[in-house]
């Protein structure tokens, strides 16, 4: 092969490497952009192709939509948080056992391939008002009867959300940051320590840092699947206020076809807090790639 | 996010990996990597091949369009020899499952060889597959009948999703049904026209422990008088759930009147006003039932399945369904000595029917089913199994088949037919269900 | 050294955290009652397992499916995220930014708007309904995860091995396959069973792209979640679990046997 016919090559091998991801990628754009547009009225197959700004007019003059706005990312917010924080200390109490494999597995892989909704499943059975956790308070005489503990099912706090979100999502932040502390602690950190810093002290001023980047794309991750999952806060959300995504499910499923574009409007202010995040995703991802 | 378990290697022993690995990679090991990758793609592949070829098969197997002589009960039988008819419906209850699947499918195979698929899935999910696919333009639907009812049928109706008018093709139907009352004639105030077969009879009921709690409630004033008894442990389900909606349905029947409440049934064009002008003493009356309800009515389940599970568990008193909790008993979920029980000021009531898809695959092998589900046969087994109340005229049945109806002995947890349809309150039209829903959150919850 | 006592502890906090409701819910695959206020259930029964493996005929069927269907949605997008991840570790390329940041849009955006949205489309092209289809959509919502780990595995491993190889004089599929993919086993393997798992647990994708006519575990499962109904609901519950880590430890075995153990790639 001639040299130009090998540069050529090289050229386009980029190009031939992302094809298939390129192809996938413009699959998933072209789902939520149609989605994105049907709630701007636009539903080719039933006529209808004029642009209205009336469902996201609808959807945000409604009485309960603000409070439900502020319900989302409240429990968005306190998932995501305490995940982060909740899994840098299973990771480094992980790296520091040098746990085992097997372990690992138990810790972070088993709450990872279990599915949401079965969590929900376990957490209503321990923290409902009759779960096991109360009837042990009971049996122990901590509390009174039935209804003397606040059940997790439709708390206004939407502790039974977060608690469903921690279970599966601190593992998940420890699995983004495992690998890394148990690197750090190998390299650095020994020699932190000869140096004399006390184990806790370098572990905030050196494992920290160098897991800064996993961190914050671990929450952005968290915070945006909390935000746009609809099954949890169903089944364990106070009535009111309801969650953006419910909302949005239930318009959708409203068996009158004319609701998609009004809970896909619903879906658009979803999106574009998530495209936000986004790209503050991507803004991380760089300066952590120029590092 | 960082799951690289491979920065260790980076920072680690490069020129190590790179004598171990040729190695460690034997061309054996090689190709058995290989070979594993490569049947993993080949399985997706065959499972996809496979996949196409059942649609290929279904459809060569479907009703060649506009061929079969759906008055020709025998040439409709015919037709249906050998298709697989897809049944779509509510997948959450076993006892049904079980029956449909041990029961039913079995008498369909061997009487008519038509293979039943039943998929069970929440009727939004399905009313959302049904609506996507007509939107799409798609012929040869997946979804043959439809298990549907109430407000679902009146806009699939409307949207012109469902195949029909069938019903008069159905010999059971002709011959067993009283195609003239109301039950059949209306669904939800809407007017079914042919466009479904009834299934079932449902009516709400209530049920408590009577080991537990002695007295029950016969009307809306005992029944505030029975929660400030059992104050934090009685709700119901948020309205949007249907048990929840039908609940709230009764205690506004037992305030405002029946013949009050069943104007609900026959309004045109309902409008908030309209609807709010006969239901608000018993929004009134919601209301005032809140301090006494579960986390003092500021929030309620989210479904009817959460209500369950708390009444099993105790945390509340009394339940509510459509219909006994016979199989619940039976199965040891809840307790011998549970009692259900029926307002004298009545309980709502309607039938739930089956809908045949206007894309369906395989009509035929639809309406073999669907006049299956409604032989006399079929509907005193669901009797028997699932404490169902019957569709059927029982004027129409034979000596024999009426015996054999009141022959069922009545579980524990059941009351008697008769009562119940005595008590029988018509529910409100499918348009006027969720504007009661809306009022019941604008105006009840939290209040 | 200090600390460790504290690591103990949490650590073993948080695994009966994890156990603890995995527990409990294989006890209600047999229980039928359990009220208030004991402490051990009150009933048993044997229907969850009788719905299982008498009731549910096809339920192997729909097992075999749905395994199929996660595991060519693991190959395709461990692939196609190998191959991508090449691209942006030792590329450059014109529209190589974006292109970064288009792949992790679909962690970011939730799956159901793009589960509502695609539904039409998928109709359209004729992929709805069929196990293809499903499989596409599973991939691209696995992707990013894939991706994400590649990157990471590719820009670590480096090309310098690979460099190595063909210099040495081997061709460039023989470098490819004796030396970069062994180098990459732990992460195409942690790609792989990540996306396995996104795929076998997806329900409203799976409903509205397969709808009904594939029918997966998650899809025959979900119901019963929903019903209310927890001795059924847990028995398949437990019958997922046991599935995801039968496939998850084979993932692990394969780890085991096909990678070096001196590639320090395990954390032992």
């Amino acid at each position: 092969m001639s040299l130009r016919g090998r540069k050529i090559k090289g050229a386009l091998a980029p190009y031939a490497l992302i094809a298939p991801t390129v192809v996938l990628v413009l699959v998933f754009i072209y789902g939520v952009v149609n989605g994105v547009l049907q709630g701007f009225g636009i539903m080719p197959f039933l006529g209808k192709t004029e642009f209205t700004l009336q469902y996201y007019l609808e959807a945000f003059g409604r009485a309960d939509f603000t409070a439900s706005l502020g319900f989302s990312l409240y429990i968005s917010a306190v998932s995501s948080a305490l995940a982060v924080v909740g899994g840098i200390v299973l990771s480094a109490a992980l790296t520091r056992l040098s746990a085992s494999r097997a372990l690992q597995a138990v810790g972070i892989s088993i709450p990872l391939m279990t599915a949401h909704t079965l969590v929900v499943l376990f957490v209503v059975s321990l923290f409902a008002g009759t779960g096991l956790v109360p009837r042990a308070l009971y049996a122990l005489g901590l509390i009174d009867g039935i209804g003397a503990f606040p059940s997790v099912v439709g708390d206004p706090s939407g502790w039974g959300i977060v608690l469903v979100y921690l279970w599966k999502e601190i593992p998940f932040v420890a699995f983004c940051t495992i690998a890394i502390m148990a690197n750090v602690s190998d390299r650095y950190g020994e020699a932190a320590l000869t140096l004399g810093a006390s184990a806790l002290r370098s572990f905030f001023s050196v494992t920290l840092p160098l897991c800064k980047g996993a961190l914050v794309k671990a929450f952005l991750i968290v915070f945006a699947f909390s935000f746009g999952s609809y099954e949890v806060p169903f089944l364990l959300g106070p009535t009111l206020p309801k969650a953006i995504p419910v909302l949005a499910y239930l318009e959708f499923q409203n068996p009158d076809i004319l609701n998609r574009s009004y809970a896909m409007a619903i879906n658009g202010i979803m999106v574009l807090i998530c495209t936000v995040l986004a790209i503050v995703y991507f803004i991380v991802l760089q300066r952590e790639r120029r590092r | 996010m960082a799951i690289s378990e491979a920065r260790k290697g980076n920072d680690g022993a490069d020129g190590a990996a790179a004598s171990e690995l040729p190695r460690a990679m034997t061309r054996r090991r090689f190709v058995a990597v290989a070979s594993t990758a490569a049947a993993t793609m080949l399985l997706g592949s065959a499972l996809a091949g496979c996949s196409n070829a059942s649609d290929g098969e279904a459809a060569s197997g479907g009703d060649a369009a506009g061929e079969v002589d759906y008055a020709n009960w025998d040439a409709v039988l015919e037709a249906a020899k050998g298709q697989t008819v897809s049944w779509y419906g509510w997948g959450g209850s076993e006892p049904r499952n079980t029956w449909i699947t041990t029961v039913l499918a079995p008498a369909l195979k061997e009487k008519y060889d038509v293979t039943l698929n039943l998929v069970g899935m929440d009727i939004n999910d399905i009313l959302t597959k049904l609506s996507g696919e007509m939107q799409a333009g798609v012929e040869a639907g997946s979804i043959d009948y439809i298990w549907i009812n109430g407000e679902n049928f009146y806009s699939t109706k409307e949207n012109g999703y469902l195949w029909g008018p069938f019903t008069h093709y159905l010999p059971n139907f002709n011959d067993y049904i009283d195609s003239e009352s109301n039950e059949v004639l209306y669904d939800f105030g809407s007017p079914v026209e042919g466009y479904e077969a009834p299934y079932g009879k449902a009516q709400m009921q209530m049920w408590v422990d009577s080991a537990k709690v002695k007295s029950t409630p016969k009307n809306p004033d005992e029944f505030l008088a029975f929660c400030q008894e059992h104050q934090g442990r009685v709700t119901y389900p948020e309205p949007g759930d249907f048990a929840g909606t039908a609940f709230i349905s009764c205690l506004i029947a037992g305030v405002v009147g029946k013949d009050e409440f069943e104007k609900l049934s026959s309004m045109e064009n309902p409008t908030t006003e309209s609807v709010k002008a006969v239901i608000e003493p018993g929004l009134e009356y919601l209301r005032s039932l809140n301090p006494f309800l579960w986390k003092g009515g500021a929030t309620f389940p989210a479904d009817a399945a959460t209500v369950d599970t708390m009444y099993a568990d105790g945390e509340l008193v009394m339940n509510m369904g459509y219909g006994a909790p016979e199989a619940l008993v039976k199965n040891g979920t809840l307790p011998e000595t549970t009692r259900s029980f029926i307002f004298e000021t009545g309980t709502v009531g309607n039938s739930n029917f089956m809908a045949i898809a206007k894309n369906a695959t395989n009509k035929a092998a639809a309406l073999v089913a669907i006049n299956e589900v409604i032989s006399p046969e079929m509907q005193l087994s669901q009797y028997e199994e699932l404490a169902n109340i019957s569709v059927l005229d029982m004027g129409k049945l034979s000596e024999a088949d009426r015996a054999a109806f009141e022959d069922v002995p009545l579980g524990v947890t059941q009351l008697p037919i008769d009562e119940l349809l005595d008590h029988r309150i018509v529910e409100a039209a499918g348009p006027v269900i969720p504007i009661i829903e809306q009022l019941w959150l604008d105006e009840v919850i939290g209040k | 050294m200090g600390g460790k006592r504290a690591a103990k502890l949490f650590v073993a906090l948080h695994l009966v955290c994890v156990l603890v409701p995995l527990a409990v819910v294989a006890v209600w695959a047999f229980t039928s009652s359990w009220p208030w206020p004991e402490l051990l259930p009150q009933t048993f029964s044997d229907r969850g397992i009788v719905e299982l493996f008498v009731t549910s005929r096809d339920l192997g069927e729909v097992l075999a499916v749905s395994v199929g269907i996660s595991l060519a949605v693991a190959a395709l997008s461990t692939v196609v995220a190998a191959m991508a991840a090449r691209a942006l570790v030792s590329y450059r390329f014109f529209g190589k930014e974006l292109f970064r940041f288009s792949t992790v849009l679909p962690f970011l955006i939730p799956a159901t708007v793009f589960a509502m949205g695609v539904q039409v489309v998928f109709i359209h092209a004729g992929l709805a309904n069929t196990v293809f289809g499903v499989v596409l959509a599973h991939t691209i919502v696995a992707l990013p995860y894939a991706i994400t780990i590649m990157s990471e595995v590719t820009a670590a491993a480096g090309e310098k091995l690979e460099q190595q190889a063909r210099v040495s004089g081997a061709g460039p599929v023989r470098a490819l396959f004796e030396v970069q993919i062994p180098l990459l086993l732990p992460g195409l393997l942690s790609a792989a069973s990540l996306s396995y798992i996104t795929s076998f647990s997806q329900y409203f994708l799976t409903l509205l792209v397969g709808g009904g006519t594939v029918k997966t575990f998650a899809l025959v499962m979900f119901p019963y979640l929903a019903s209310g109904d927890r001795t059924i609901a847990s028995a398949y519950g437990v019958l997922f679990m046991a599935v995801t880590l039968g496939v998850f430890f084979l993932f692990e075995l394969l780890l085991k046997r096909f990678a070096s153990a001196k590639t320090e790639y395990f954390t032992d």
